[in-house]
């Protein structure tokens, strides 16, 4: 009887862990070398139809690329125009220099950001703002962060309840825009 | 000889084993297998209010990196603009058409495009992707910008 429980005891079933252990190691060395955390990203969720023909008030003018077919009306939609200026003669040309605030070469200009933040702020506190969509021109030599620069100041304005703005963008033409 | 035998030195395993599966585990939750649309070596311009991403409601979405050159790239690939967003559109179109079999080619898709260009890519580069996108019926942009300056 004594004897049968020793055979029993060293008939034992063992699992050879080291096989798995191997594999486990190996998965993790796979997955520590291969770890890197991304930064977090945040977004500016913008809706960008194409432009559409536009007219100001009192003035025959288009702005945008698309200018109206033969015997279209064009759409009377109240615009704010932001134009960003930079300066090809310039050491950064891909740099805004300033921002204009209605149309080019008519509109006020302000330096900075900041400036345009609080003179846009002025623009839509005034509940009788007859403005219905924001057009961003952007010199096509200007960085992209710049342009950024300009929607977060457009993201941060606070319209009166009930009222949306449309937003586009238009690429200027480089010679067209010449800046200070 | 026979006790000799059983204190033979066998290390126990099984506590090693369970801390190995758990760092696993561990990695394998944290890791973003849809990284790989992401390219990381873009510069991302700052922008403070950019907001977290919120997938709600959110059917799909269309990546696009664009490099300092330009280049828009696709799981490292640098891919033609007009041929790969037209390409997207048309699958995109034919997904959409499942919830709305009226849609025709051109119309709005429900589709977000997401925009990850770097923060010195001149604008008429950008500018010509957004302007393909919105031939082929994209109209909700999503920009991408990192909240504050990485490092900082």
């Amino acid at each position: 009887m004594a004897r049968r429980k020793g055979r029993r005891s060293k008939a034992e079933v063992e699992l050879n862990l080291a096989a798995m252990l191997d594999m486990a190691f190996q998965l993790l060395t796979f997955f520590i070398l291969t770890f890197k955390p991304a930064p977090v990203e945040g977004q500016i969720n913008v809706r960008l139809p194409p432009p559409v023909p536009v007219l100001q008030p009192g003035k025959q003018r288009d702005i945008g690329e698309m200018a109206p077919k033969e015997g279209e009306v064009p759409r009377g939609v109240n615009t704010l125009v932001i134009t960003l200026n930079n300066n090809l003669q310039s050491k950064d040309p891909g740099r805004a220099l300033s921002y204009t605030i209605g149309e080019y070469g008519e509109g006020t200009q302000v330096g900075t950001p900041e400036q345009l933040n609080n003179r846009l702020r002025e623009i839509f506190a005034n509940p009788i703002n007859p403005f219905e969509q924001v057009i961003i021109q952007v010199p096509s030599r200007v960085r992209y962060a710049e342009l950024m620069k300009v929607v977060e100041v457009f993201t941060r304005q606070k319209l009166p309840a009930g009222k949306k703005l449309s937003l586009s963008f238009v690429e200027l033409p480089q010679e067209a825009a010449g800046g200070p | 000889m026979a006790e000799l035998e059983q204190s033979e030195g066998k290390p126990n395993l099984t506590p090693i084993l369970d801390m190995v599966f758990q760092l696993i585990t561990f990695f394998m939750l944290v890791m973003n297998f849809k990284a790989g649309a992401l390219d990381t070596s873009l510069r991302l311009p700052v922008v403070g209010s950019a907001r977290a991403v919120d997938a709600q409601g959110q059917t799909s979405l269309l990546i696009l990196n664009i490099d300092k050159q330009g280049n828009l790239n696709v799981y490292g690939q640098p891919r033609p603009v007009d041929s790969y967003i037209a390409g997207e559109a048309q699958a995109e179109l034919l997904a959409a058409r499942r919830q709305n079999p009226k849609l025709q080619f051109g119309d709005e898709l429900p589709t977000t495009v997401v925009i990850r260009a770097d923060r010195a890519t001149e604008y008429h580069m950008v500018h010509r992707v957004i302007e393909t996108c919105q031939k082929y019926g994209f109209r909700n942009f999503a920009l991408k910008a990192l909240n504050k300056e990485e490092g900082t």
